[in-house]
C-alpha cells in the first residue's frame, strides 16, 4: 500500500493538476485528476480558493477552476521545498 | 585597531571575506530551512536544518569577532618620590578574543551536532550527554584547539558520507554536489588542526572551506532551479 499523502501533497497535486490542463479545469476533473473523494475536495477547495490561489469561473455554462499567479507562485515554492527535502534527505 | 591571528601577512583580511561568504551561504540555507519549515510544520527536520546551519553561521560571526582587539585607555598614576606621575596608557583587551574563541567553538560543535542528530535521531538522553560532553571539550580541555578541529572533522566526515550514501542509494545529482561540498568542508578541518606547524595550512585551511562552501551554494542554486524546472516540465 502506498504511503498517506500529506496535506502539502494533495494541495500540490491539486494545483498541479490545473496547471498540467492550461491553468483551468472543471471541478470534476480535478476531483480525479488529484484522486479525491468528493467532500475531500470541497474542503481544499475551499481553503484554495480562500487563500487566493485559485478562483472560479462560469464559460458556457460551465464551472471551472482557475489557477491564479499566486497559486503558480506557491507550486513553484513547494516543488522547491521538495528538490530541498530530497537534496538534504529531510 | 585591528590584530589578526595565525593568518599571513598578504592574507590578512582576506579570511574575514571567507567568512563573510560563509556566514551568507550558511544563513541563506537557514533562512529557506525556516521558510520551508513554515510550509510543512509536519515535518519538523526543517526547523532542525535551519537551527543548525544558523547555529554555524552566528559562530562564524564569533570567528571573526576574534580577529579584532579592543584597544581601551588608561589613565595611571606613580609615585616617584615627592613627585606624582599621571600618564596615559593604552591597554589590549582580551576579553573579545577569549569570549570570542569560545563561542565560536561552541556553537559550531552545536550546528554540527544538530545537523548530524538530524539524520542519527540519538534519544533525548544521549543528546543532553552528547551537548554535555562537547561544551566540556570545549571549555575545559588543554588541548581544545586540537579537540574542536577533529571534533568537527567527525562530524563532517560522518555527514559528508551520509549524504554519498543517499547519493549512491538514489543517483540523485544534488546528494553528490552535496557530498563533495561537506567532503571539502571536512578537509579545511585537517588543514585547520596543522596551523600551529606552518601557518601556510590556514591559508590552505581557509581557501579549501572557500571550494566548500561555494560548492554548496551551486548545490542549493541547482536546488532552486531544479524546483523551477519541474514547473515547465
Amino acid at each position: 500500500m502506498g504511503k498517506k499523502r500529506e496535506r502539502s501533497d494533495i494541495v500540490l497535486d491539486m494545483l498541479v493538476a490545473i496547471q498540467e490542463k492550461g491553468g483551468m479545469i472543471k471541478p470534476t476533473h480535478l476531483m480525479y485528476k488529484a484522486n479525491l473523494a468528493h467532500q475531500q475536495m470541497k474542503t481544499y477547495l475551499d481553503d484554495l480558493i480562500s487563500k487566493e490561489f485559485i478562483k472560479k469561473m462560469k464559460k458556457r455554462n460551465y464551472d471551472y477552476l482557475i489557477i491564479t499567479d499566486k497559486g503558480s507562485r506557491f507550486v513553484e515554492k513547494m516543488r522547491q521545498m521538495k528538490e530541498f527535502e530530497k537534496t538534504f534527505g529531510l | 585597531m585591528i590584530s589578526l591571528a595565525y593568518t599571513p601577512a598578504w592574507f590578512n583580511g582576506k579570511d574575514i571575506i571567507i567568512d563573510l561568504f560563509s556566514i551568507l551561504i550558511l544563513g541563506l540555507i537557514s533562512f529557506y530551512g525556516f521558510m520551508y519549515y513554515r510550509l510543512n510544520r509536519r515535518n519538523k527536520n526543517y526547523i532542525f536544518l535551519a537551527a543548525a546551519f544558523l547555529l554555524m553561521a552566528l559562530s562564524f560571526i564569533f570567528k571573526i569577532l576574534i580577529n579584532f582587539t579592543i584597544y581601551y585607555h588608561v589613565i595611571e598614576t606613580k609615585n616617584i618620590g615627592l613627585f606624582t606621575l599621571t600618564y596615559h596608557t593604552v591597554q589590549v583587551s582580551h576579553i573579545l578574543f577569549i569570549i570570542g574563541f569560545l563561542l565560536y567553538r561552541v556553537l559550531m560543535l552545536l550546528g554540527l551536532f544538530t545537523l548530524y542528530a538530524i539524520y542519527a535521531r540519538p534519544k533525548l538522553a544521549t543528546m543532553i550527554l552528547m551537548v554535555f560532553l562537547l561544551l566540556v571539550t570545549t571549555y575545559l580541555t588543554t588541548s581544545s584547539y586540537y579537540v574542536f578541529h577533529f571534533t568537527s572533522f567527525l562530524f563532517l566526515l560522518i555527514l559528508a558520507l551520509h549524504y554519498w550514501k543517499t547519493y549512491r542509494r538514489g543517483r540523485y545529482y544534488s546528494n553528490k554536489l552535496l557530498a563533495w561540498s561537506f567532503g571539502l568542508i571536512t578537509l579545511s578541518q585537517i588543514f585547520f588542526v596543522f596551523i600551529t606547524l606552518e601557518n601556510w595550512f590556514y591559508v590552505g585551511g581557509e581557501f579549501i572551506q572557500l571550494l566548500g562552501y561555494l560548492m554548496l551554494l551551486i548545490t542549493f542554486i541547482k536546488v532552486l532551479k531544479d524546483g523551477k524546472k519541474a514547473r515547465k516540465k
